[in-house]
């Protein structure tokens, strides 16, 4: 988890630091910059300040119960973690969700897309220094999550992700409600738009800073938005179509399809983003009309569910285009109660790397603003801490790539016996 | 520029969006002020609706429990225990996730989800 | 001798004065802010709350920091920002000091504070306060510019309709309204200086846009980033105090009509004198500090450099040029 770019000379620079506790941060993180006058020269990042061991958590529980777990790596994307473990658990065990459980899935993560979408929009108005709008956009985002609530109980913990299907039912009755709001968004992105995009200070702002270029983004591996900004073309939903997304056309957002250049700064990620929300809007309404008739869950009894799934053996991979991009759950199931295995890699690992291009080079002002353009969720990133004598100690590729080799070992002794 | 100024200046005239649970400013002494509320002296201002199937505490009724153990399997947060000596399901309110899996599963319904999700308190019960 | 006693008599009047009109105006501009966001925002007695809670609580130096600069510097804050007030016409009543000191000084004296919060950030020993006063420093270069052209453009047109009068005396100009001695053109460009100094007066206050010196989602507060307790209650104070002082240079030289000078009310005239001189600090605070505050994004400190450099350089010289062809024509 270090990289350092090194370029410049070292006289007359200094050292500064950001994070891990600082206001631009949202979460902890600690930058270290090498700064000249208001330039950054050089750039170095550590992070696992708030490793929780999920993964080893959910070793001690049973698939159903993961689920809440899931839910809980991100508070933001809340669906999108059970979706993919959800996907998951079902390839292993050959589950097959039923259609009408499908469209309600789709239609919970696009609402959470365009709530995802609008906090980080209004997250980067602040960055900025522009609280005004900041208020403005979180004013509006209340009635998205108001919608959440009304269809799943709860406004952020939704909890309505099941293994073979969903837990409620989105009825006839709540359709008129959700349409409205869908035409309310309609129109409030549409000023939102005109705010972030055609304002000529944050155009100022925004233009020419944090720049991904295309080759960057492929050999980085950036995920989500923030790779989609930079003109490549990568969307799980489009690459390899699920749940509803099969039944309908969905296309990846990059700057070029709406018929604007792609620079890969910052002003694209906001552009990207917005298109996003009425992308998801316009899916959203699609799903309403199109929605089958049907089951909404492979088996309504828990209890008989668990016990199918005590049964099931083989490793299965779920994925899913999460608001931050690509979020992937690897199991391992060898026919216990409990999961052999569960490896998350959450969207913002993959955009880690290409914070050092876009900050090299740029002024102090432009700092919080890029660490905040690819929507870094941190929490839900942090895989491992290693430890020392209570130090963070940093490791590198050998020394990880001969523990690996010792704890595949040890697994395979596990399994044997 | 211009269109927040003009969304700026709409608002300015109306009235805020902020919900104004359970008074406008801080009081000077909380103790005080929840006696007061108590007591009738002063209006507290009533939290947002919630929806129906809103999922908040939850409710557990012994009578109607057989004692099947469904719900402590079933729990994420193993917020439900069953306590052997006292033949009891025991909720430990603190550690609920409020996913209302337990209420999914009971077969006889002795657990309810309610609309109540102001949960602070001074006690850990 | 009564002369002298009225002077240091009015001095304490003046300073509470402007201290409780300082915060009161803050707490009318966070509520103004607030409810222009859909916030209901904090009671307006706010800030005297916030700087009692300050007073109360222990002033912490930094264990790098060079301690009699650190803890010196919010006095000098704060006593500049006062000295201000008693050079400039105040609600309704001319200069305190009047006599003894003249716009220039007024000028130079506006110029402390800012002096005072970068060499205490300086002393300070962080990082953050560092970069945080390299670009108070920066600021207060790029917006002297176009505030001296204004100021003496004001000058000027007074000197060409009248010069035997001393032009630089704050009385003078606020006994002879400048708008008085306009022809259209100079009219025309009096007004692209006002709006010119309207624009100043965010730069001078460090408020948004131009706030890059204490930018909380950059570095945290800079200047202000190891003060605490009373220290930084001062420098609150100073702020405040700081924006009264600003706003009534502005009345003083664009807007200095009394309600007295068009209606008799006898005695009462001092008082109707004073409420309409709070409107009119209202009006000025409203729209250059408030108003900007939240329609505009901060911008960095190399278009905080261009901003004033460059494009209100161009206005306040364009207003200059305006006057002065105005007044080469009516001459």
């Amino acid at each position: 988890m270090k990289k350092i770019a090194d370029t410049g000379n070292e006289q007359n620079s200094f050292t500064f630091c950001v994070g891990p506790v600082h206001p631009a941060l949202k979460e902890p993180l600690q930058f270290t910059f090498k700064i000249e006058g208001e330039r950054v020269k050089k750039v170095d990042f550590m992070l696992s300040h708030v490793h929780r061991g999920i993964e080893w958590m959910g070793t001690r529980r049973n698939p159903i119960q993961i689920i809440y777990l899931a839910e809980r790596i991100c508070g933001i994307c809340n669906i999108s973690h059970p979706f993919a473990f959800c996907r998951a658990v079902e390839s292993v065990a050959g589950i097959e969700v039923p259609p009408r459980a499908e469209y309600i899935r789709t239609i919970n993560a696009e609402l959470e897309r365009i709530h995802s979408h609008l906090l980080w929009a209004g997250i980067a108005a602040h960055e900025l220094g522009f609280d005004s709008v900041l208020h403005y956009i979180l004013k509006a985002r209340e009635r998205v999550l108001d919608i959440i609530e009304y269809i799943t109980g709860n406004r952020i913990t939704k909890g309505i992700m099941m293994i073979g299907g969903v837990r409620r039912d989105i009825s006839k009755k709540q359709y008129r409600k959700i349409i409205e709001a869908m035409e309310y968004y309609k129109k409030q992105v549409k000023k939102i738009s005109d705010i972030l995009l055609k304002d000529h200070v944050v155009k100022a702002r925004t233009i020419n800073t944090g720049i991904l270029s295309k080759a960057d983004a492929i050999k980085l591996c950036a995920v989500g938005p923030t790779a989609r900004a930079s003109g490549v073309k990568r969307d799980v939903r489009q690459d390899e179509p699920y749940a509803a997304y099969k039944y309908l056309d969905v296309e990846a957002i990059t700057p070029a399809t709406i018929g604007k250049e792609t620079r890969g700064d910052v002003y694209d990620r906001t552009l990207v983003r917005l298109a996003e929300i009425r992308q998801s809007v316009n899916i959203i309404v699609e799903c309403l009309k199109s929605m089958p008739e049907g089951k909404i869950a492979y088996e309504d009894k828990i209890p008989k569910l668990l016990a199918e799934l005590k049964s099931v053996e083989g490793e299965g991979i779920g994925r899913h285009e999460a608001p931050r991009g690509e979020v992937l759950h690897y199991i391992k199931l060898i026919g216990n109660e409990t999961l052999f295995s569960w490896k998350v890699r959450a969207p913002t690992y993959a955009n880690l790397l290409s914070w050092v291009p876009m900050l090299l080079g740029a002024q102090i002002a432009d700092i919080p603003i890029i660490a905040a353009s690819t929507d870094p969720c941190l929490s839900c990133t942090n895989r491992a801490v290693i430890t020392k004598h209570g130090k963070h100690v940093v490791i590198d590729h050998e020394a990880l790539h001969e523990l690996s080799v010792k704890k595949t070992l040890a697994l395979r002794k596990v399994k044997h016996d | 520029m211009i269109v927040i100024a003009k969304e700026l200046v709409k608002q300015l005239l109306k009235k805020p969006f902020t919900n104004l649970f359970p008074a406008k400013y801080a009081p000077k002494s909380i103790k005080q002020f929840l006696r007061d509320a108590k007591e009738g002296k002063v209006k507290l201002n009533p939290p947002v609706v919630v929806p129906p199937n809103f999922r908040g505490k939850i409710e557990y009724d012994e009578k109607k429990c057989i004692r099947c153990k469904l719900c402590t399997r079933v729990c994420p947060a193993k917020a439900l225990e069953y306590v052997e000596k006292e033949n009891i399901i025991k909720y430990h309110l603190f550690r609920c996730a409020f996913c209302g899996q337990c209420v999914d599963v009971c077969p006889t319904g002795a657990l309810k989800l309610t609309k109540e999700f102001l949960l602070a308190g001074y006690k850990k019960d | 001798m009564i002369e002298i006693v009225y002077k240091i008599g009015m001095v304490p009047v003046i300073a509470v004065l402007g201290i409780v009109l300082g915060l009161l105006y803050n707490g009318i501009d966070r509520k103004l802010a607030a409810r222009m966001q859909s916030r209901v925002g904090p009671p307006i007695i706010q800030p005297f709350i916030d700087i009692k809670k300050l007073l109360m609580k222990e002033s912490i130096v930094p264990r790098h920091a060079i301690k009699w600069l650190f803890n010196l510097m919010p006095v000098l804050a704060l006593s500049a920002s006062l000295l201000t007030l008693l050079y400039i016409p105040f609600c309704g009543i001319g200069p305190a000091f009047e006599g003894y000191g003249d716009l220039v000084l007024v000028l130079y004296l506006l110029v402390l504070p800012p002096l005072a919060i970068t060499l205490g950030a300086f002393a300070s020993g962080s990082h953050y306060a560092t970069i945080g006063a390299q670009r108070e420093m920066v600021t207060m270069i790029s917006y002297e510019l176009p505030l001296a052209i204004a100021i003496v453009s004001v000058a000027w047109l007074l000197s060409m309709a009248n010069p035997s009068l001393p032009v630089f005396s704050l009385s003078v100009i606020s006994n002879n309204p400048i708008w008085n001695f306009t022809t259209p053109l100079s009219f025309l460009g009096l007004l692209i200086i006002f709006i010119a100094l309207l624009l100043v007066i965010p730069g001078e206050l460090g408020k948004t846009p131009f706030d890059v010196a204490e930018a909380e989602t950059e570095i945290a507060e800079g200047v202000f980033a190891e003060y605490s307790g009373r220290n930084l209650a001062l420098f609150y104070l100073a702020n405040a105090v700081r924006t009264i002082a600003i706003a009534s240079l502005i009345i003083a030289i664009f807007l200095p009509w009394n309600l007295s000078t068009f209606f008799n009310f006898s005695y009462l005239s001092l008082l109707f004198d004073a409420l309409f001189f709070l409107i009119k600090l209202f009006v000025i605070i409203f729209i250059s500090s408030v108003f900007i505050r939240v329609i505009v994004p901060r911008l960095r400190i190399t278009q905080v450099v261009s901003t004033y450099w460059f494009y209100t350089t161009l206005i306040a010289l364009l207003g200059m040029l305006l006057i002065w062809i105005g007044c080469c024509l009516k001459g």
